[in-house]
Parts: structure tokens; sequence; C-alpha cells
């Protein structure tokens, strides 16, 4: 043994997990308040951290392709889901409808995201085209 | 440190250990379904590895384990997410077991949250979008637990007599 380790807790792992709880809260929180606006929302479509497609919440399908893999987008007034996607890992189409601004869905084979976007943030120049 | 023929073959038999705890991770559901959420068996190795034969030790496994699994899986683009992954939580192991305050159980919970925090930090960099971010308050509470069980299984191992002997 290079030092012997302790093996039973100590009031110092307390302090770790505390931490590391509170780290989580903190994050947690900043994402669920940024989330708290409503009024109109748009799902913001990025490959490869580029911007490519702002759609806003009405019945649409579109399709992306990136990096060898196809992901189908689906949005609805209520929100939008990936519901086809023929990457391995399929995490993207489990991740199911996001709504809330802020929320969103990731696939990472794809390289693709799909950000849902509030009111405050919907820019006038990104509707044109 | 000497790489004797003992340290070597040590390392060699918990890389394999540790690719083969990965292998058996993936028969398991992960605990919550997020990308990324998994148990982290393969840390036991590294904590194991990081008391009983220190962090350079513990560096060259980590290393052969991730360069082998990403070669065994075929997929080159997850390489980045476990090495991240795994660097961060050797990284914040190596300092958290500095402290003789804290046990295994702290250790290994600073570990899997580093470990996590890694990955995230590696799909912000391939997705170039902070997206990534909005999953780690859920990661890092779910490495609470998957730390503390890592944690619980390594005090198992250092509490084994046969172990304590096979690596003096």
């Amino acid at each position: 043994m290079k030092h012997e380790p302790k093996l039973k807790p100590t009031g110092w792992d307390a302090l770790v997990a505390a931490a590391v709880l509170l780290l989580a809260l903190a994050l947690g929180a900043r994402f669920s308040l940024s989330g708290a606006q409503s009024g109109a929302r748009c799902a913001v479509v990025s490959v490869e951290g580029v911007e490519v497609e702002r759609l806003p919440f009405a019945d649409a399908e579109r399709e992306y392709q990136n990096n060898g893999y196809t992901v189908h987008v689906r949005v609805t007034p209520d929100g939008v889901r990936v519901d086809r996607a023929d990457c391995p890992t399929q995490d993207c189409v489990r991740t199911g409808t996001v709504s809330r601004p802020g929320q969103s869905i990731v696939c990472l084979p794809a390289r693709i995201v799909v950000t849902v976007a509030g009111a405050a943030d919907e820019g006038v120049d990104a509707v044109a085209g | 440190m000497k790489w004797t023929t003992k340290r070597l073959t040590l390392c060699a038999m918990l890389a394999a250990l540790a690719l083969a705890l990965s292998w058996v991770e993936r028969a398991f559901p992960p605990p919550v379904p997020l990308p990324g959420c998994k148990l982290g068996l393969a840390n036991i190795v590294t904590l194991f590895a990081l008391y009983a034969l220190g962090a350079p030790s513990a560096l060259a496994i980590l290393l052969v384990r991730v360069l082998l699994g990403a070669m065994f899986a075929g997929n080159a683009s997850a390489l980045l997410y476990s090495l991240l992954g795994a660097l961060a939580a050797l990284a914040v192991m190596a300092l958290l077991a500095r402290s003789r305050r804290l046990s295994v159980y702290g250790v290994s919970v600073g570990g899997a949250a580093a470990h996590n925090t890694g990955q995230v930090c590696a799909a912000m960099l391939t997705l170039g979008n902070a997206a990534p971010l909005a999953y780690l308050p859920v990661l890092l509470a779910v490495s609470l637990f998957t730390g503390a069980l890592t944690g619980f299984v390594a005090a198992l191992l250092f509490r084994s007599a046969y172990l304590q002997r096979a690596i003096r």
C-alpha cells in the first residue's frame, strides 16, 4: 500500500457529498429559473455548434443529417422532440418532448442540439429567410 | 518509482479488470436514462490503483483502459468523453486522497462527480454548444450514489487480507 486508506465514512466525506449536492442544486436552479419565462417559444437547431434553423412551436417536421446520421425532428404546439434517429445510442429519442426554454435535446453521435428558446432571445434577424 | 515486473503485471491485470468491468456494466440498465449516466464500475479499479500503487500507475492503467476500450467498442468519437471523464476523475481523486481525513467514500464521490463533469465538458467541446450543461445537475446528483457504491466496493477490496498481501 502506498498509504492506508480510511475505510469508514467520516464527517469530511459528508462535506464532499454536500459540496457536490450544492453544485448540483446551484446549477439546477440556474437552469430552472432561466426556463421560467413563458410566451412565444421556438426550437433552435444547431449542427456542429452552428445554429441552422429556428422552428416556431407549430406543427412541423424536419430532417437533419450530419456526421453520417439522420435525426428526424418533430415540432408541435406543445414542444419539440426527436421522434426518429439512426444513431446507436438513441438518447435523443429517449429524451422525449422538451418545451421549457433552456431545455434541450442532444444527439452526441450526430452532433446536433435542439434547444428551446423563449420569447426573450427570439431575434428578428433569425426569422428572415 | 521503478517499473518492476511485479508492478507491470499488477497494472496489466488491473487494466484488464477495468476493461472487463466497463463491459459488464453495459449489462446493467443505467441508474437514470441520461446520456453518460452509468455506474462507473471501472472507477473502482482507478481508486484501488491510486491507493495501492500510486497516481502514476493509476494513470497508466486508466490510459490503457480508455484507449483499448474505445478500440474494442469501435467508437473513436466516444474516446474523448471517456478520456476527459476518466482523467478528471483521477486528478480529483489523487488530490482528495492526499487528505488523510477523507475515507475512500469521499474520494470516490469526488471522483464520480469529476468524471461526469469531465464528460459534460467533452460533450460541450464536440458540440460547440453549452446545452449539455443542463444535464450536469442530474448527473452530479446521481454521482453521489454511484460514487458511494464504488467507494463501498473499494472499501471491501482494501479489507481483503489476500489483496493486501498480493500488492505488498
